[in-house]
């Protein structure tokens, strides 16, 4: 396929990346690794920059600098005449459907229905068998515990169903790899365990997958590997028993001090 | 003196049926080339490559900024006149004028309103639909414009509604449509005022008959769905035709003017 195949190890390479929104830097020359299986927590104060960096590694962002390789395929660009040129939609969106991604806000499909949501791309992406697809997707709800909801619309449910539901629907296209943007941070409190529940069990069977949020108590317990950021750049980073008991950047110890 | 027996006698002719139908067929062909004209300069618009951008721009400048009864003479009149040898006027007949005029006109207003609607769904639904593996075409397809329809279909029926009467400017280039038909069999018998009076009866009866299928149309889009019933009134076809809802009027207090009643 692609000549620019790496280590076949890591799931995502990110290299030196940056990004600009205007003047402001909101990534300054960031390398991250994620290995096949490992379960990647990024950590951080608003505005630090985890949010955009996830954005990028499915190129709903652009960068302004660096590289991203994803399973071994460089994402959102290709090189054309020894220069890095933005790819083609249908290449862009041939990476993205190996991606999982699932929003702070959930941004269910609201005039289809919880299975609907689920089947849409499967059928339409990859051009799967319905029956086949919808198979799968009721697997998909039983597994995130809303067998009974397949035929709810998004507004019928609380923000943790919904959540449970674009769970369901990304990883309905058999990703090798998934993102998640604050999947929490829109929830009641009461409705966030189940959430985590569902991503708990994901990391459980071995999803590549990496998370920003906000949860320290899911960080520890299920990260592999945690990131630590602030202003644009990556501070510190490793185990979490590391991170969270014996981090050695003064910015690192600050935060989790105040977080807790 | 007015004479109610020629209106009797013309009102359900086959003239006027004729006229009616002419009226309708020419209404619905350049109101449906507005739509499709519409959705690619909406689309355009909204391109981020600007060569895309301006001449949707410029094309919606022009037609918006420029008299319909102008369009439709510059292409009748004017562009034959550039080639003497009588070719284009053949092909451009009046009907063909007409047809080509007000689709190219209507597509400058659908775009605006096509373009309002798509901005109106949540940047969320394309970005979602893209993390999915979908191309833009098949997120704006299967995700974005079904969802912009709900915007879109009420001032599209307004549009339609507005394309059955306008269609009258047809009449200066000989189209024998409701108002053409009505001047030129009225003005031969001296019956011009009760002519109108018969055209006028048919446009209520086209402009009513569409209001019920747009009522249908917009209460058949379920609003349940989306979760923003409470916005979305049902509107019952006096309302739209004449401005207050019959169905309404005796209901409670608070259900005045532009306040809603929560649906639950």
């Amino acid at each position: 396929m692609s000549g620019t195949t790496t280590n076949s190890g890591s799931m995502v390479r990110g290299e030196n990346i940056v990004k600009r929104f205007g003047n402001l830097t909101v990534l300054n020359g960031v390398d991250l690794l994620v290995k096949r299986g490992q379960v990647v927590v990024i950590i951080g104060p608003s505005g630090s920059g985890k949010t955009t960096l996830l954005r990028c590694i499915n190129h709903l962002e652009k960068i302004d600098g660096g590289s991203i390789y994803v399973d071994g395929e460089l994402v959102g660009y290709r090189e054309k005449k020894g220069r890095l040129v933005e790819d083609t939609d249908t290449n862009i969106a041939r990476i993205r459907s190996k991606i999982g991604f699932v929003f702070q806000r959930f941004n269910l499909f609201p005039h289809k229905t919880a299975l609907e949501n689920i089947i849409e791309a499967p059928i339409h992406v990859l051009h799967e068998p319905k029956d086949v697809v919808i198979e799968r997707a009721r697997t998909l709800l039983d597994k995130v515990g809303l067998a009974d909801k397949a035929d709810s619309y998004p507004h019928k449910l609380s923000g943790g169903q919904q959540q449970r539901v674009a769970i369901a629907r990304a990883l309905a296209m058999n990703p090798k790899l998934m993102l998640f943007d604050e999947a929490t941070s829109a929830l009641d409190p009461e409705l966030v365990g189940e959430v985590l529940k569902v991503m708990r069990q994901l990391a459980e069977e071995g999803m590549t997958m990496v998370v920003v949020t906000h949860e320290m108590g899911f960080a520890r317990d299920v990260a592999d590997h945690v990131v630590f950021m602030d202003k644009a750049v990556i501070v510190e980073q490793g185990p979490p028993e590391q991170l969270f008991d014996h981090a050695e950047n003064e910015r690192t110890r600050d935060f989790l001090g105040i977080i807790r | 003196m007015f004479r109610w027996d020629v209106v009797w006698q013309y009102l359900f002719s086959g003239l006027f049926f004729n006229a009616a139908w002419t009226t309708l067929w020419i209404s619905v062909v350049a109101q449906f080339a507005g739509v499709v004209i519409g959705l690619f300069l909406a689309l355009m618009r909204m391109s981020r490559f600007s060569w895309l951008n301006w001449p949707a721009a410029g094309y919606i400048w022009l037609f918006r900024g420029s008299p319909l009864l102008v369009q439709v003479l510059i292409l009748f009149d004017g562009i034959p006149e550039m080639f003497p040898s009588g070719e284009a006027s053949k092909i451009l007949t009046p009907v063909v004028c007409v047809l080509i005029a007000f689709s190219l006109n209507e597509g400058a207003y659908m775009a605006e309103i096509i373009r309002a609607g798509i901005t109106s769904v949540d940047a969320g639904q394309m970005e979602a639909a893209k993390s999915l593996g979908m191309r833009y075409s098949l997120a704006m397809r299967r995700i974005v414009l079904p969802q912009a329809a709900r915007v879109i279909v009420p001032p599209l029926g307004n549009e339609f509604n507005n394309m059955l009467k306008t269609t009258s400017i047809a009449s200066v280039i000989g189209l024998l449509e409701l108002t053409g038909t009505a001047q030129v069999y009225g003005s031969q018998a001296f019956v011009t005022f009760e002519m109108l009076i018969v055209a006028t009866f048919w446009y209520l009866v086209l402009t009513t008959g569409w209001g019920y299928i747009q009522s249908w149309i917009e209460n058949s889009m379920d609003p349940n769905r989306t979760g923003k019933a409470e916005i979305i009134e049902k509107k019952g076809w006096t309302r739209r035709m004449v401005g207050f809802d019959s169905s309404r009027s005796f209901q409670s207090p608070q259900a005045g003017r532009g306040t809603s009643i929560p649906r639950s």
